[in-house]
């Protein structure tokens, strides 16, 4: 199966290039060639790679000038395969320092060896005193619980106000409150952290008479914050997506604007709307910034477990904040985190682009 | 067929909305604006719970503004259920205001009797079921105008009457027992109860306002969501003023204008070097952090976001806009498109500190073993990539076939079509989208905490000069720039490095508070122009379009 | 309620259905207007329409057309794409409010009250004068709740859990109102059997029939009609007609048309609307359509323009 499609696509690139000239398969030739050897050469860490790429710079400069068609077409399609490289060399190289502490927090259950297991299985982060343990448990917890929270603020706030921008608003509010969520998502996340460590911090702190300073309940609520335009802008694309004739058959039915949008735009937007959502929860399990510097860069989990008036750790900023002491051992944890959040996060990206492409699909079909 | 018009029931065509009993909804909506506003301030501490306005305490106030809003709102639901007030109510309030509802008095009843009447597990469990069940019944099984202004004009009465009552006042502190210890206090329970007493209250008088049924129901769940929309609005202008408001004095310290005010710049072209005096002086954006200086600055790193910028869209516009056409214009649309699709949406919503742990595991072996301005570059530019590569899509696909057959039927190539047909028409999607992309890589601060790094004060002699820094060797890899491979200090990761190092940490900083503030400042106007220009282009080009 | 019957116009005499045969050249639009503005239809008129002009931004789309539509018949109205006859039609049931740079003056009444005025309840307004749309638009839900959904949203319909709890729920009303408005839109025996199927998965006659059977659940007194049939095949547009000329004997229906033929067919009277947004003439369908007092609207009904 795997053989006779590669051997159709190599037949049918063999097709396409023999209505070419042979100069240009040769010079296109020659630039892939020298362009695979000089990711070769990078990824051994050589030196000689600029050789290789200086040769695919000058082909493919050659290219340009004699043979533009196959040329271009043939970037073209390098610049596609890089980008998808790049998706499989991220995914390489963090599953790959992520390795070591996994086989170091091996745990036998029923007598088998489960790599990794303990890293979710005891809350103990020890990093410095032997025995050196290494946990994942209080970081997950406080992820989770920040994401909670984020989305308890975002996903009722950002469709409440995606349906303003799409439904509601006059023309001169809507072309005023859109840019007006586009800036708040363009807020560089340190600033919303610095704010948030200055400011809210403390006053947490006074207000709850917490001991020190971080709480995941402000964090939570800052993240969702920076969480809103996502929310914001995907779910207004959704909105918009439903046919106006459905709306105005609503409308002219005697419904008001408002029972409109919740029995017929909220429905058939349906699955875009909680897309959104899904892409803001992914957009709040990854902010660092605000968290690494309003946290108090403790892993251990709080007590109670709901108990969301302190912040210790969360997957992000034990990576931001502990990359720079971390050697061996250590630095492969962080990895580990990494590599969580990785895949929470595609496994989330991927499900609203699931539910995004039905409802495409849905909607389309009636038109 | 149908009915005949003589069965059919019509009400008025004309509501006559000049009632003065709408105005007590009015009043009851603006009252519980105010009681909104005035909670939000004590809130925020510019107003304190003890202060007196009129010789009354603002916590008196909050209280009796509370009662009567509840009593307004009780009035005039039971008023219309007496007929006294015309109002077209539908026979009951909804689900969903009765599940609220019957939440929402749980809490308050679990809390009443486990905490102030000290019931045990089971008296506050069925004490709080069985006012939530009762509240559910009132507000569902009685008619609309009922059952959606009493439960919410009675929570609002009570939590007055207790705050009147002095039970819950500025001292009070309910310590929640917690191992870790927290408590709620009074100086943000008051404000907090308020505010969503007058939420529940206001929306209830909304409602009424619009005379209950369909048309209450809009109004009430409007005034909500412009509520929310305004919200939204104004914590974004704070935000901003409050960063301009702290930033300013920092950053306009030592500012003059005049000739010959400022320093002298030079920059080297084709052998020819250029130099000219500014007219201005800002030193904080002018300046490095030097023993000698008058006013210390953040130029390194204003210099270093410029190359990390410029490095970024040099790597990742061509390849994003060359991967883009050829998903676009050469591949069939089908598996491999679509797989490719997901890997891109995949990245860019993938979080900016696992891009910088890559950056991390396989950037920096690649350049010098060291935390490097390369290093940086790159790495946003992999952050870069997915949007450039999405948005330049979204713009090629929005360029009709008719374009391109229109070109194709003309014997044009295909390369020559999308060189001169399809680019040119998508170019101000793509411009919009790598301008937006671009204000977002300049304020990450996660990726380039793990390659590129920099320091805390950054002197004016670390500011790095790409551009002077080539250099020719004669062994591999024959070109050399020490500057991309040092590690430079960016505007985030200053910002950062500020906060963690500390109250102690001053360098020669004479108000370390005042530079922080200040640096945040210059990142906001530096990321936020990048989203003004933009936001304007893209309003440009529609209007250019839609001439 | 009130059934207030209004005169339509003050000249109670008829004078332009006898006459000269052909159009006088040297006669002037203003006089042709003059001559149809005395137009007596029989019966009472349910809407009347009083020196309507609307303007989006710039744009003058619709100019000072004053008729009366008699109740319980069909008024067509044609003319060539642009001339303004949907906005009219949309203005009859303020759904032109919809539309944010659009400018409305004049006068709408219905059966006598003023539609424009202020503190008119649009729900209200709505349900008395319904709407069918040029292309079918069902929602995505199954047939029998496309149905039941105006009376629900009214409040006259109750189903479901909270209703039922309270006693409320009144199924058998639904299932009734289902059945009777179906068979009114000649609907019902083609999808009895399969009332919860989703209603986008009927064909586009049927769709269309659909929203007519919703229109009609909230009981309208006017039905207005976008060009209904200009989506559909000749066999669905002949079922479309059908229903039509049912509904005018219990409802006032107006239907916008291009199609001349099809305006002639099922329309009692006819408005033609010419390029600029004016009414040019206005009369018993078979006197325009066989001896128009205007040249534009004779060469217009001939095929010579539009």
């Amino acid at each position: 199966m795997g053989v006779e499609k590669a051997a159709r696509v190599l037949r049918g690139i063999r097709d396409s290039l023999e209505d070419e000239e042979p100069a240009a398969v040769a010079t296109v030739g020659v630039m892939a060639g020298a362009l695979l050897a000089s990711l070769v050469g990078f990824l051994l860490v050589s030196s000689l790679t600029i050789v290789p790429f200086g040769i695919f710079v000058v082909t493919a400069g050659y290219g340009w000038l004699r043979h533009q068609e196959l040329t271009a077409k043939t970037l073209a399609l390098a610049m596609t395969v890089s980008t998808i490289l790049i998706l499989l060399l991220i995914t390489a190289f963090i599953f790959r320092e992520a390795v070591p502490v996994i086989e170091y927090e091996t745990a036998t259950v029923f007598g088998v060896a489960v790599p990794g297991l303990r890293l979710f299985i005891q809350p103990e982060w020890e990093a410095v005193t032997p025995p050196v343990r290494y946990s994942m448990v209080p970081m997950i917890h406080g992820t989770v619980l920040v994401t909670l929270i984020a989305t308890a603020v975002a996903a009722p706030l950002g469709i409440a106000a995606a349906l303003f921008i799409s439904e509601i608003a006059p023309a001169p509010v809507r072309e005023a409150v859109k840019p007006g969520v586009e800036i708040l998502a363009g807020i560089p996340s340190i600033v919303y952290g610095f704010i948030g460590f200055t400011i809210l911090s403390p006053w947490a702190s006074d207000q709850f008479q917490i001991l020190g300073q971080g709480t995941y309940l402000f964090v939570g609520i800052v993240v969702g914050l920076m969480a809103l335009p996502t929310v914001v802008s995907v779910a207004e694309d959704a909105l918009a997506s439903v046919p106006e004739s459905m709306k105005s058959g609503s409308l002219a039915m005697g419904t008001t604007d408002w029972q409109t949008m919740t029995s017929i735009t909220l429905p058939a937007a349906f699955s875009g709307v909680s897309a959104a959502v899904l892409l803001g929860v992914g957009r709040a399990i990854g902010e660092t910034m605000a968290a690494t510097v309003m946290l108090r860069g403790v892993p251990r989990l709080t007590d109670p477990l709901y108990n969301a008036f302190y912040g210790q750790e969360t997957l992000t900023s034990l990576i931001a904040r502990n990359y720079g002491e971390a050697e061996g051992l250590q630095m492969s944890a962080l990895f580990v985190a990494g590599v969580i959040l990785f895949i929470t996060v595609l496994f989330l990206s991927i499900g609203s682009q699931y539910i995004e492409a039905r409802m495409r699909s849905k909607l389309g079909g009636e038109q | 067929m149908a009915a005949e018009t003589d069965t059919r029931n019509r009400n008025p065509l004309v509501r006559d909305d000049a009632s003065g009993t709408g105005l007590v909804a009015a009043g009851a909506v603006g009252l519980s604006a105010l009681l909104f506003v005035v909670s939000l301030a004590v809130l925020f501490q510019a107003v304190d719970l003890t202060d007196a306005v009129a010789g009354v305490p603002v916590v008196t106030l909050l209280g009796g503004g509370l009662v009567v809003l509840g009593a307004a709102t009780v009035a005039f639901g039971v008023g219309s259920r007496l007929g006294f007030v015309e109002t077209e109510p539908q026979a009951s309030a909804g689900m969903l205001a009765g599940v609220v509802f019957a939440a929402t008095w749980v809490v308050v009843a679990g809390l009443v009797a486990s905490q102030t009447l000290g019931l045990g597990t089971a008296g506050w469990l069925v004490a709080s079921l069985a006012v939530g069940g009762g509240v559910f019944a009132l507000s569902v099984g009685t008619r609309e105008d009922v059952g959606s202004t009493v439960p919410a004009g009675a929570l609002a009465a009570m939590a007055g009457l207790v705050f009147l009552a002095g039970i819950i006042g500025p001292e009070w502190v309910w310590d929640l027992g917690f191992e870790q210890k927290a408590s709620f206090t009074g100086g943000f329970t008051v404000p907090t109860v308020t505010l969503f007493c007058s939420l529940v209250a206001g929306w209830a008088s909304a409602k009424a306002y619009g005379g209950f049924g369909a048309r209450g129901r809009h109004t009430g769940a409007y005034t909500l969501v412009y509520l929310n929309a305004g919200s939204i609005v104004g914590v974004l202008f704070l935000l901003l003023a409050f960063t301009v408001f702290k930033g300013i004095s920092g950053l306009v310290n030592g500012f003059a204008v005049g000739l010959g005010a400022g320093p002298e710049s030079t920059i080297v072209l084709l052998g020819q070097s250029i130099s000219w005096e500014w007219p201005f002086y800002l030193p904080f954006v002018m300046n490095g952090v030097g023993l000698t200086n008058d006013f210390n600055g953040v130029l390194p790193a204003i210099v270093g976001t410029v190359w990390l910028v410029v490095g970024a869209v040099l790597f990742a516009v061509p390849l994003g806009v060359g991967a883009a056409v050829f998903l676009t214009e050469y591949a069939e649309r089908g598996r491999f498109t679509q797989a490719v699709e997901v890997a891109t949406n995949g990245l860019w919503s993938t979080p900016s500190i696992v891009f910088g742990l890559f950056g991390f595991a396989f950037l920096i072996p690649r350049f010098g073993n060291g935390k490097s301005l390369l290093s940086g570059m790159l790495t946003l530019g992999f952050m870069l990539l997915p949007l450039v590569v999405i948005t330049s899509r979204e713009a090629m696909l929005s360029v009709p076939d008719e374009y391109r057959d229109a070109s194709a039927a003309l014997g044009v190539t295909k390369w020559q079509t999308i060189r001169s047909v399809v680019l040119p028409a998508a170019l101000p999607g793509v411009v919009t989208g790598i301008i937006l992309g671009v204000g977002r890589i300049a304020g990450e601060t996660a990726p380039i905490l793990l390659t590129m790094a920099g320091g805390v004060f950054v002197p004016g002699s670390q500011t790095p000069d790409v551009i002077g820094g080539f250099a020719f060797t004669s062994t591999p890899p024959f070109v050399e720039n020490p500057v991309l491979l040092d590690a430079a200090s960016a505007l985030p990761y200053q910002l950062y490095a500020l906060i963690t190092a500390g109250v102690g940490a001053s360098g020669n900083v004479a108000n370390p508070d005042e530079f922080k503030w200040a640096t945040a400042l210059v990142l906001l106007v530096v990321v936020l122009s990048f989203y003004a220009i933009g936001i304007a282009a893209r309003y440009y080009f529609r209007r250019e379009l839609n001439q | 309620m009130s059934e207030t019957t209004q005169t339509p116009t003050e000249s109670q005499q008829n004078t332009t259905t006898t006459g000269e045969p052909e159009t006088t050249a040297g006669e002037t639009e203003e006089q042709v207007r003059e001559e149809w503005r005395d137009y007596q239809f029989a019966g009472e008129a349910k809407l009347s329409v009083e020196d309507l002009d609307v303007y989006y931004g710039d744009d003058h789309a619709l100019k000072g057309v004053s008729m009366d539509i008699p109740e319980n018949s069909v008024t067509a109205l044609i003319g060539p794409s642009g001339c303004g006859k949907s906005t009219f039609l949309r203005c009859l049931n303020r759904m032109n409010d919809r539309v944010k740079s659009a400018r409305i003056d004049g006068s709408v009444e219905l059966d006598g009250e003023e539609i424009y005025q202020e503190g008119v309840n649009l729900v209200e307004l709505r349900k008395r004068v319904g709407m069918v749309f040029q292309s079918p638009n069902p929602f995505p839900k199954s047939i029998a709740e496309n149905i039941s959904y105006g009376p629900r949203k009214h409040g006259d319909i109750e189903t479901g859990l909270l209703a039922r709890l309270l006693g409320r729920s009144n199924e058998d009303e639904r299932d009734e109102l289902v059945e009777r408005c179906l068979r009114d839109a000649a609907l019902w025996d083609e999808v009895s059997d399969r009332l919860d199927d989703n209603a986008l998965g009927l064909s586009g006659g049927q769709q269309q029939r659909l929203c007519i059977a919703r229109c009609l659940s909230v009981d309208p007194e006017v039905i207005l009609m976008d060009e209904p049939a200009s989506a559909l095949d000749p066999i669905a547009t002949a079922k479309i007609e059908d229903l039509i000329d049912d509904l005018s004997e219990h409802y006032t229906v107006v239907i916008v048309t291009h199609n001349m033929q099809q305006a002639a067919r099922i329309s009692d009277q006819t408005a033609v609307f010419l390029t600029g947004g004016e009414l040019v003439e206005y009369d018993d369908t078979e006197k325009i359509f066989e001896q128009p007092e205007s040249q534009r609207v004779e060469e217009y009904i001939s095929g010579k323009f539009g």
